[in-house]
């Protein structure tokens, strides 16, 4: 195996289309990368092993990198894992600086994935087996770590961040409960036994809050149309991102890290990193309002945290998430073994996956600036034609997800609570939060007191936890205790 | 004149009519899958549905219907109009989410075309554990009731069934241990890695990475008779458990569909799950092949429907 062996033809027609097919997935919302690798894995079955992993890594890095261009443009994002690219990204593009936004997050996502990638190549076993160290007890406290994010998020009023956290969460019990099996607020209506989907929620609370806000708006649509600079210079991005290489790094380690944990995937790994960036840095104030570390640090996160699950699913043969739950699945069909001996007895195949992880992040550079490009005309359009674009992407998005009507009229209805919660001031993010991180809080607190015997102490015990439990409270408080020493010592030197 | 018209009419018409039976399907076919893209019965489908294609000349196009745990794609499977376009690849779950309350369909509200798969349940335990076969492991579960953990998906799920069941049979009440709920097997195998559950019951190849490599070592199959790729894994039966159990895959029509189109569907699809192509598939996905015919299908859930009755009423699960 050497380095021309991915660069033979059979391989590297397919991962190109397949990186084109990526920028379409990815920049559809409601098509998710994790369809789009059940829809190539068919095809790669004909394909050389090699080729069709070319194919599935082609298409996840791109299609998490072209999920942020509706995030950014629209306001709607292409897939789960962009969600917290909307905040900033948006605000950018309205201020007519959406190329460039979208121009720092490529270069951030293609430098995430590399760390994430390099981190897979360099430290997978270890990391994997830290990993296997989270049960029930760990993630829960993870996801209430997520949940605290919710306060840094909810800019400046945390009673009202809190409203739309605890409504998240309350509409994240609706469904099957898989701890007992019982259905719960689904009123005997199939549909909802299955949970309200994330995404139609997601599409609704920010794409069609965005569609009624200009609706009402009193302008005359058509005369604001944004004036954005589509070209956009290589030394005002590299300037503004190398300014904020830690973020960068920091971003993509959290990703990383997130991505190889078994439950927990890209999209909760851009919330948090967006999350810890606000929350360490010395500006909060400027965060959602179009700040460049918005854009950088989820999106160098979500690129990482793909990297960061193929770890599991290399290491042991189970799947850090959805998308490497199939590509587990293809490995066997090519009659490989994902797990602990793949590394001996697929040494070649391991190290070709590796080789075109790593070419596929150079890859994503020309195609993704070309989706930029495409996806960039259509911020040409006036604005009154763009809303009626964000509806039908919204509308055909959310019914794409599951085949499902009933999808859309949840959308609708979410983009109702989403733009009456924006007019009365509760933010949106902490909701999505709640309703990301509820069933993974939830599930890991029931099956961790099944598993106790109803005991809390072993939550309290583990270090792992113990670290998580400090986190916490310091990102709650951690202004507060800071007084309180500062008080302390006044105290003293007036005692002194 | 009129006689002439009215009879040319009805002439017409019973060409088209019988033009339309002969030449089914004459349009594209849409086939139900009640579960997410990219997982096993996902798979299935769309092999199935290549292979219909190639034979029939149509197209046949998967949908994945997913939630409520199967009851979404199974109800619109069986409401879907009888004529034949709409085939549901059906699994286990019809047989146990009514009487969990999920949905009111039942295994009646489907018309059967073939069974093409079966995959029993399998012990496995890690292989640093103290017992040698699974009656080992059952006496111990029997001396300390509360003591170990076991594992395998939902709960409710075929693989909590599948222990339920087995509990059953050598006497052990199904609270003796404690089962931890997760949301598919592949969670569960990373509970079983970490240390956190102590046994899980799941389909053998579903585990094979962490058995092959010597991490895990499966005590029984849930079979009748032994899988022939893990040969050295007994039976519960050659142990003296008369228990089998697993999960099954197969395609079904709603109700009422033209008898003509279900023969037709048969012929094609037996002949595609007894072709190499079909084996070799099944084999590299870890799947069981198991065939039985439109009638055997239907018998076969008729009494999966009953066994999982009591299963569920012991698992508290019933409503």
């Amino acid at each position: 195996m050497t380095i021309l062996t991915i660069f033979q033809l059979k391989i590297l027609v397919p991962w190109i289309l397949s990186m084109g097919f990526g920028i379409l997935v990815g920049g559809t919302p409601g098509l998710t990368a994790t369809m789009a690798v059940a829809l190539i894995v068919p095809i790669s079955y004909y394909l050389d092993p090699l080729a069709g992993l070319a194919m599935i890594l082609g298409v996840s890095f791109t299609s998490i990198f072209t999920g942020d261009i509706p995030a950014t443009f629209l306001r709607i994002p292409g897939t789960p894992a962009s969600g917290a690219a909307v905040l900033d990204g948006y605000e950018l593009t309205k201020q007519g600086k959406g190329s460039l936004a979208l121009t720092i997050d490529l270069f951030c996502s293609v430098m995430g994935g590399l760390i994430g990638v390099l981190i897979l190549i360099l430290i997978a076993p270890p990391l994997a087996r830290f990993a296997l160290k989270f049960s029930s007890f760990q993630y829960f406290w993870l996801g209430v770590f997520g949940l605290s994010m919710s306060s840094v998020l909810s800019s400046g009023n945390m009673t009202r961040g809190l409203v739309s956290a605890l409504l998240g969460l309350l509409v994240s019990t609706v469904g099957i409960d898989i701890t007992t099996g019982y259905p719960r607020f689904a009123f005997g209506c199939t549909e909802l036994m299955g949970g309200i989907g994330f995404i139609p929620a997601m599409v609704g609370l920010f794409g069609i809050s965005e569609v009624l806000k200009n609706v009402r708006s009193k302008e005359r649509l058509l005369a604001t149309s944004i004036e954005d600079k589509l070209k956009v210079s290589a030394s005002e991005t590299f300037g503004i991102i190398f300014k904020r290489k830690w973020t960068l790094i920091r971003a993509a380690l959290i990703g990383t890290c997130v991505g190889a944990l078994p439950g927990a995937g890209a999209d909760i790994a851009a919330w948090v990193a967006y999350g810890l960036e606000k929350k360490t840095s010395s500006h909060p104030e400027k965060f959602g309002k179009g700040c460049f570390e918005g854009v950088i640090a989820p999106t160098s996160a979500n690129n990482a945290a793909l990297g960061g699950t193929w770890i599991p699913a290399l290491v042991f043969g189970v799947p850090g998430d959805s998308i490497t739950a199939i590509v587990l699945g293809a490995m066997m069909m090519y009659g490989l073994r994902p797990g602990p001996l793949i590394f001996q007895q697929n040494a070649d195949l391991v190290k070709g996956i590796f080789m075109i992880a790593l070419f596929s992040q150079l890859f994503l550079i020309p195609v993704g600036l070309i989706g930029i490009k495409i996806y960039g005309t259509i911020l040409k359009l006036p604005r009154n034609i763009i809303m009626v674009i964000v509806l039908v992407f919204s509308i055909v998005g959310s019914f794409a997800i599951r085949n499902s009507l009933f999808d859309i009229y949840i959308m609708i209805a979410f983009g109702v609570v989403g733009y009456s919660f924006e007019k009365i001031r509760i933010p949106l993010p902490p909701m999505i939060l709640g309703i990301i991180l509820g069933p993974m809080i939830e599930d890991n607190l029931r099956v961790g007191l099944i598993k106790t015997a109803g005991s809390f102490i072993p939550f309290l015990t583990d270090p792992i936890s113990m670290s998580l439990i400090t986190l916490i409270i310091f990102t709650f408080f951690g202004s507060r205790i800071g007084g309180i020493f500062k008080l302390l010592f006044q105290n003293n030197d007036q005692d002194g | 004149m009129r006689k002439v018209l009215i009879l040319g009419l009805i002439a017409v018409f019973l060409m088209v009519a019988s033009a339309g039976f002969a030449a089914y399907p004459e349009k594209g076919v849409t086939v139900i899958c009640p579960w997410g893209a990219g997982g096993g019965t996902d798979r299935v489908a769309r092999f199935m549905a290549t292979e219909l294609e190639k034979a029939y000349g149509e197209p046949f196009v998967v949908v994945n219907k997913t939630g409520g745990g199967g009851a979404v794609g199974h109800g619109a499977g069986a409401y879907a109009k009888a004529d034949g376009y709409n085939i549901t690849l059906l699994t286990l779950e019809i047989t146990t989410m009514h009487w969990m309350g999920l949905t009111k369909l039942t295994y009646e509200d489907f018309d059967y075309v073939i069974q093409i798969n079966q995959d029993p349940s399998a012990v496995m335990v890690r292989s640093d554990a103290p017992w040698k076969g699974v009656k080992d492991l059952l006496n111990d579960v029997k001396a300390n009731p509360g003591k170990y953990k076991f594992s395998g998906s939902g709960a409710g799920t075929i693989w909590d069934l599948s222990r339920i069941g087995m509990f059953d049979k050598v006497g052990i009440p199904v609270d003796a241990a404690t089962w931890i709920p997760t949301k598919g097997a592949a969670p569960s195998i990373v509970e079983l890695l970490g240390g956190h559950v102590d046994v899980i019951t799941c389909s053998l190849p579903e585990a094979a990475a962490q058995v092959e490599s010597g991490e895990f070592k499966a005590l029984a199959i849930m079979a009748d008779t032994r899988d022939t790729r893990f040969p050295d894994v007994p039976t519960l039966k050659e142990q003296g458990i008369d228990w089998s159990s697993g999960t099954f895959r197969g395609i079904a029509v709603p109700k009422g569909t033209p008898k003509e189109i279900v023969k037709s569907l048969y012929e094609t699809c037996n002949k595609i799950v007894t072709s190499d192509a079909y084996k070799d598939f099944m084999n590299k996905n870890g799947f069981g092949i198991k065939i039985r015919n439109s009638e055997e299908f239907y018998n076969f859930c008729k009494e999966q429907d009953m066994t999982w009755k009591k299963v569920l009423e012991l698992g508290g699960y019933a409503k």
